[in-house]
């Protein structure tokens, strides 16, 4: 068992069905089917009451800004259980929801990664850095 | 994609989920007859989920779960209570967590 | 089964097992991640599955009871015939989704279609009961989309769970203690050469210094 190639196995299953490109909010609120195209040929479908949340958290100046989905990374060296969530807007209305104060990123910890999921289960992703 | 709905169960299930809109139903009288249908259903590229009383999935019994084990991702198969609110004792999902999570629950709760 | 690895006692050998226990133990802190974040999911599906069987079923009970009304007020026959004809027909919009590689189905409420002629029940005189009785099931019907969509969720990070736990346990159990041996041997008998080494040398020494 070759840990060199388990890793890039792994980290290939975990990735392989990212979006190939992200969308703005306002953009996703446009479709009837509100989607991103993942790297595989595949999609990923955002569900509307999620949008309708992000729309509320934020001003409608920033709906175009706002990249979905929104990336929760998770790399080694954040430690077990911690996460970052990058972008400006995408830090901005991730505090927002959690009560936070924002900043250009956002370090979050395991309850606060829950609480990010539990509200926003299509338009959050998990991004493996590894 | 758009899909229809399933139905099978007895007459008082079939009828009313067809009035709420179910597009295909079955009711179950023969253990063969029934097993065909729900083979016709779960092969059929229009229906994307099916709706099956815990009776009738009992009486159908292994078929019924060998189909569930080797079926494709669409059509859903849900099992729902009939008019007489009759659940089996056994939860598959209960079981499914004892076997997965099971041993994580309790270190979970140790360690914090 | 640290034997089981023929390594021969080199450094080479040794910075070779180094590097790969590093990336073993990259690799499982990876899986860890991995699973802590599935467990969570779980655990946040298992939640959703409780509630969204407890409204389901109430509300299952509730339209078994209206149908059981209408049976009793407009006949049997009338009400299954009714439902024979009746033109309602849900369609649900199933697409994919993906949590973590993996492929979960995002269900939603689509349209009903309505046949031109009538929304009604074919030719019959609607009935109120009848009304209520199929209001109550599409009530109970769009519950239980969202249940059979939440099941089906909560099964495919279940299964995802158990393939992830026994990876992450054949490298916890076997491929990182066997590296750890491996390690653990070649250094000792690198010592022992070295130490052998060291002796011989000095009794080198002692001779060349006793034939001066």
């Amino acid at each position: 068992m070759n840990a060199d190639r388990l890793i890039k196995f792994e980290l290939a299953r975990l990735n392989a069905h990212l979006p190939e490109r992200r969308i703005s909010l306002k953009e996703a609120l446009s479709l009837t089917k509100p989607q991103v195209p993942t790297r595989d040929g595949s999609v990923h479908s955002f569900k509307r009451k999620e949008l309708e949340i992000l729309a509320k958290l934020l001003p409608e100046a920033d709906w175009e800004k706002l990249q979905l989905p929104i990336f929760i990374a998770l790399e080694p060296k954040l430690g077990r259980g911690a996460a970052k969530v990058s972008g400006e807007v995408e830090a901005k209305v991730a505090a927002k929801l959690l009560g936070k104060e924002a900043a250009r990123e956002l370090l979050i910890y395991r309850p606060e990664v829950a609480l990010l999921r539990r509200n926003l289960p299509t338009t959050t992703q998990y991004l493996f850095v590894w | 994609m758009s899909y229809k709905t399933a139905v099978i169960g007895d007459m008082d299930t079939t009828t009313g989920m067809a009035l709420a809109g179910a597009t295909h139903t079955h009711v179950h009288v023969k253990r063969d007859e029934t097993l065909a249908k729900l083979n016709e259903f779960l092969t059929s590229d229009e229906i994307g989920l099916i709706l099956v009383t815990h009776r009738v999935a009992e009486e159908l019994g292994f078929e019924f779960r060998q189909m569930m084990r080797t079926k494709r991702l669409l059509p859903l198969v849900l099992r729902i209570p009939d008019k007489t609110g009759y659940v089996p004792k056994v939860d598959e999902l209960q079981e499914t967590i004892k076997r997965t999570v099971g041993a994580e629950i309790v270190v979970k709760k140790e360690g914090g | 089964m640290a034997t089981a690895l023929a390594v021969s006692p080199t450094r080479m050998e040794l910075m070779k097992l180094k590097k790969q226990l590093n990336l073993a133990q990259r690799g499982h802190d990876l899986l860890k991640e991995k699973m802590d974040a599935l467990v969570m999911e779980f655990f946040e599906i298992f939640r959703k599955i409780q509630e969204s069987r407890t409204k389901a079923l109430e509300q299952l009970s509730t339209a078994y009871r209206a149908l059981t009304n209408c049976f009793a007020l407009m006949g049997t026959l009338e009400t299954v015939q009714a439902a024979r004809e009746t033109r309602r027909e849900l369609q649900i919009e199933i697409s994919s989704r993906y949590l973590m590689g993996i492929s979960i189905p995002a269900v939603e409420f689509g349209e009903i279609q309505r046949n031109a002629l009538t929304r009604g029940y074919g030719l019959h005189m609607t009935s109120s009961v009848l009304d209520e009785a199929a209001r109550e099931f599409e009530r109970a019907l769009g519950l239980l989309v969202e249940l059979a969509e939440t099941e089906a969720v909560a099964f495919a990070i279940a299964r995802e769970l158990e393939k992830t736990k026994r990876r992450v346990n054949a490298l916890e159990y076997i491929l990182i203690p066997r590296l750890k041996g491996a390690l653990k041997f070649i250094m000792m008998r690198l010592d022992e050469m070295e130490r052998e080494n060291f002796t011989r040398l000095k009794r080198i020494k002692a001779i060349i210094e006793e034939h001066r």
